[in-house]
């Protein structure tokens, strides 16, 4: 089920309605409501995929009570490495099977050694990705001593499936989010308001966003062969928009839907566009990733600590496997790379942790030095993102060559230019709404707090007709489901 | 929990207004390019607003054609009515069955035919009937069906398209509005044919490649037929003469045939009579005049039997 479908518009107030209607001791009832409507969430995909993560359950649910009844360290380090492997192997299977067999292929060819291994149909689970870290980090942190393992197969299959966050994050800490479910749980006036706000600013950035950039995105990656430098310029700022307004979108629909059921989840994207250097990029894109590789990979293997060339090597690791991560393609691999250039020089300068700040905090505009910092760190960023969104590598290079000719020169040239400037124009707004909230938890948190209701209200029943009026015919996927 | 339900249906009241005033203004004040999502296309393609004001003034007809545009294109009810039989031709560009429902239910108790000839191309099953709704909302007035037909096609497109044109009919801002006869190369003649200037087909048409049958396409299509027969009206399913260069290749004739021999009585015209693709086509799906003749003196020949 998709959060932009009509299903989705009938399930959760159905689920919600009667969430609330239990009593709030009834914990436990509250918990087992939130599971089926999970695994009803999820298998509205493929029921079949619903062993996947019911598998990982009650793989990381007996593991880690075995960590917390064994004293002996080797065999701790037995079980925990158990559950990386089980569910890492899940993962690599559904994955990356294919491409490491096609990489094989590939490699073995260039020595002249010809052979075709089987390949298989494989169809990758929805979310595989992010439950398979969330359930991780819930075994290392028992490990680590830092969580005491749970009891309650419910609540624990609960965390693991939770729907709002299921598909597609914030990966939450096992740390920050389980524990929710062993608490009371209260209906708050303005936490559901605050939820409803922030879906509705979801959706307003995945349909009215998101979807119109994927429609020239789409069209100018399709058919970049045939197309002047500019226009493949205007095609990678589409992307740019079309990525963050999809991913931040479902985030914004996710932490809102866990408002309402009186869940709190981590803030995942924070006006990442707005960031002065590569660093605070990083800090502020998809945080639940950046933070989870940053404690489990970057920290374990010694991180900023060490010698230069360690450094370097510690941090280029996190980059390529984050950009893996995203997906069985070389081009998330240079993708990773990319930003692990981008971010080196400033990690052996000790500028990394410079801008920790909101930019331009307490100022309406930014002054001339933000804005340059800005653009330049934008330009960087969209840059990299040809890389990822390019079929290949070989299509990326040939975007990035025709941009580099004479023809950057030319005017753009694509059909639907009029709709295109349509979409520019949403787009801009958009930008303004973003820049005006940039020191909130999401762009309309305090947007019009203080105008009367009716003002108010006006606003948000215009970004709904905006969603009508814009909104493709065809219901379009998240593109981040499919990592 | 009581004030934030009492706010929720308060905020969804307000927004229905908001929504619809925003959707006329939309529909009246912007351009095409800024309204990708509302439609409005009075006296549409194939003088659908003609047949559509021509069939409330008619009365217990022999026969009733169905279908889409193979339908209003290739069943001349002229020809129907030189034999006697008083005809009305309800076809409309990419009719589904989700819109030849509607036409049913407002249309077929005053028509009140004897028999139904409906065109079946398999096509029409494949589509999820957006654009003849939008069709059908623009030409039409709307009620409860037209409502339930926007819900269902799912899409927002039709469902916008349905505000707007429901605005303008109680509105009747084109209440005056009146369709010429003659559109191009095409003439209106009444009792719902289209004829065609005649003209021969140049291009080689390529076969269709169809997506799967919608399955709710389908069901509707069963309970148009469902309809019909508890009426007792005779249900005559009629596959068109379209250029054999265009016949789908994905979807065998012969699986289409079986679908249909299993709902009711059944003809495919592509069989059962020799049509030259030059000769008797004028584009890579429709019948010239004289294409029309042939395959209605046919039709009469099957009816007669």
């Amino acid at each position: 089920m998709q959060f932009n479908s009509l299903d989705f518009a009938v399930f959760l107030p159905l689920i919600f309605s009667i969430y609330w209607l239990i009593p709030a001791k009834r914990i436990r009832l509250q918990n087992v409501l939130l599971l089926v409507a999970s695994y009803v969430f999820y298998g509205w995909w493929d029921w079949r995929f619903l062993s996947l993560i019911a598998c990982s359950t009650v793989v990381d649910y007996s593991i880690a009570n075995f960590l917390g009844r064994s004293t002996h360290e080797r065999k701790r380090k037995v079980l925990v490495f158990s559950s990386v492997v089980i569910n890492l192997g899940l993962l690599g299977y559904f994955k990356y099977y294919n491409f490491f067999i096609d990489t094989f292929v590939e490699a073995f060819s260039l020595f002249g050694i010809a052979f075709s291994p089987r390949s298989l149909n494989i169809i990758l689970p929805v979310g595989i990705s992010f439950y398979t870290f969330q359930t991780l980090s819930y075994t290392i942190d028992v490990y680590r001593r830092k969580l005491e393992p749970t009891l309650d197969l419910i609540a624990f299959s609960s965390f693991v499936s939770f729907f709002p966050q299921l598909v597609a994050g914030p990966i939450e800490r096992a740390s920050s989010l389980l524990p929710q479910f062993f608490e009371r749980r209260t209906f708050n006036y303005g936490q559901a308001v605050n939820g409803m706000r922030q879906i509705l600013w979801g959706l307003f950035k995945k349909i009215v966003i998101a979807d119109n950039c994927a429609v020239f995105a789409n069209y100018i990656f399709d058919n970049s062969a045939d197309l002047n430098g500019s226009s493949l310029v205007v095609g990678a700022l589409f992307f740019t928009f079309q990525i963050y307004g999809d991913f931040s979108g479902y985030s914004d629909i996710a932490i809102g839907t866990s408002r309402l059921f009186g869940f709190k989840l981590k803030q995942n994207f924070a006006f990442p566009y707005f960031s002065r250097d590569i660093a605070e990029f990083w800090r502020r894109w998809h945080i639940s990733l950046s933070t989870w590789f940053r404690d489990y990979l970057y920290i374990p293997l010694g991180g900023s600590r060490g010698s230069t060339g360690l450094k370097i090597r510690n941090t280029a690791i996190i980059f390529l496997v984050s950009g893996f991560w995203h997906g069985a393609n070389w081009t998330f691999v240079v993708w990773g790379a990319l930003h692990a250039m981008y971010f080196i020089p400033l990690l052996l300068s000790q500028r990394n942790r410079t801008h920790l700040d909101v930019v331009s905090q307490g100022r309406r505009w930014p002054r001339l030095k933000e804005l340059v910092a800005v653009s330049l760190t934008f330009t960087l960023t969209v840059f990299a993102w040809i890389f990822f969104r390019a079929e290949n590598l070989a299509h990326a290079w040939s975007y990035v060559g025709e941009i580099c000719s004479s023809s950057i020169f030319a005017m753009p040239a694509f059909p639907g230019m009029a709709r295109a400037a349509i979409t520019a124009v949403l787009v801009f707004g958009f930008v303004i709404i973003e820049w005006q909230g940039r020191a909130h938890q999401y762009a309309i948190a305090d947007f019009g707090r203080r105008w009367i209701r009716p003002l108010r209200w006006t606003f948000y029943a215009f970004l709904i007709v905006l969603i009508g009026m814009y909104m493709p015919s065809v219901e379009s996927p998240f593109i981040y489901f499919q990592f | 929990m009581r004030k934030f339900i009492a706010h929720t249906l308060l905020f969804m009241v307000f927004l229905s207004f908001i929504y619809v005033g925003s959707v006329f203004l939309f529909g009246r004040l912007a351009s095409n390019e800024c309204k990708p999502n509302i439609k409005y296309r009075l006296g549409a393609y194939g003088h659908f607003f003609s047949r559509l004001k021509e069939v409330k003034t008619k009365h217990n007809i022999d026969i009733l054609f169905l279908g889409s545009s193979h339908a209003y294109r290739g069943f001349d009810t002229r020809i129907f009515e030189q034999n006697g039989l008083s005809a009305f031709n309800l076809g409309s560009s990419a009719q589904t069955p989700m819109q030849t429902k509607v036409l049913l239910d407002r249309y077929l108790k005053q028509l009140n035919p004897k028999t139904v000839v409906y065109e079946v191309y398999p096509t029409t099953f494949t589509l999820d009937g957006v654009e003849a709704a939008i069709d059908l909302v623009s030409n039409d007035h709307n009620d409860v069906s037209s409502f339930e037909m926007a819900l269902r096609t799912r899409n927002i497109k039709a469902f916008n398209s349905f505000l707007y044109a429901s605005i303008i009919d109680l509105v009747g801002l084109e209440g005056t509005f009146s369709e010429p006869r003659l559109k191009g190369n095409d003439t209106y003649v009444p009792g719902g044919f289209v004829e065609r200037k005649m003209s021969y087909k140049s291009t080689s048409a390529q076969a269709q490649q169809l997506n799967p049958l919608n399955i709710k396409q389908m069901r509707y299509f069963q309970a148009n037929i469902e309809v019909l027969k508890s009426r007792g009206i005779k249900v005559i399913l009629v596959y068109a003469p379209i250029p054999k260069s265009s016949l789908p290749q994905s979807m065998p004739s012969a699986y289409f045939d079986r679908l249909m021999q299993a709902t009711g009585e059944y003809y495919n015209f592509n069989t059962l009579i020799e049509l030259d693709d030059s000769l008797h086509f004028y584009d890579a799906d429709h019948l010239n005049q004289r294409g029309v003749e042939l395959f209605n003196t046919k039709l009469l020949e099957v009816l007669s039997k």
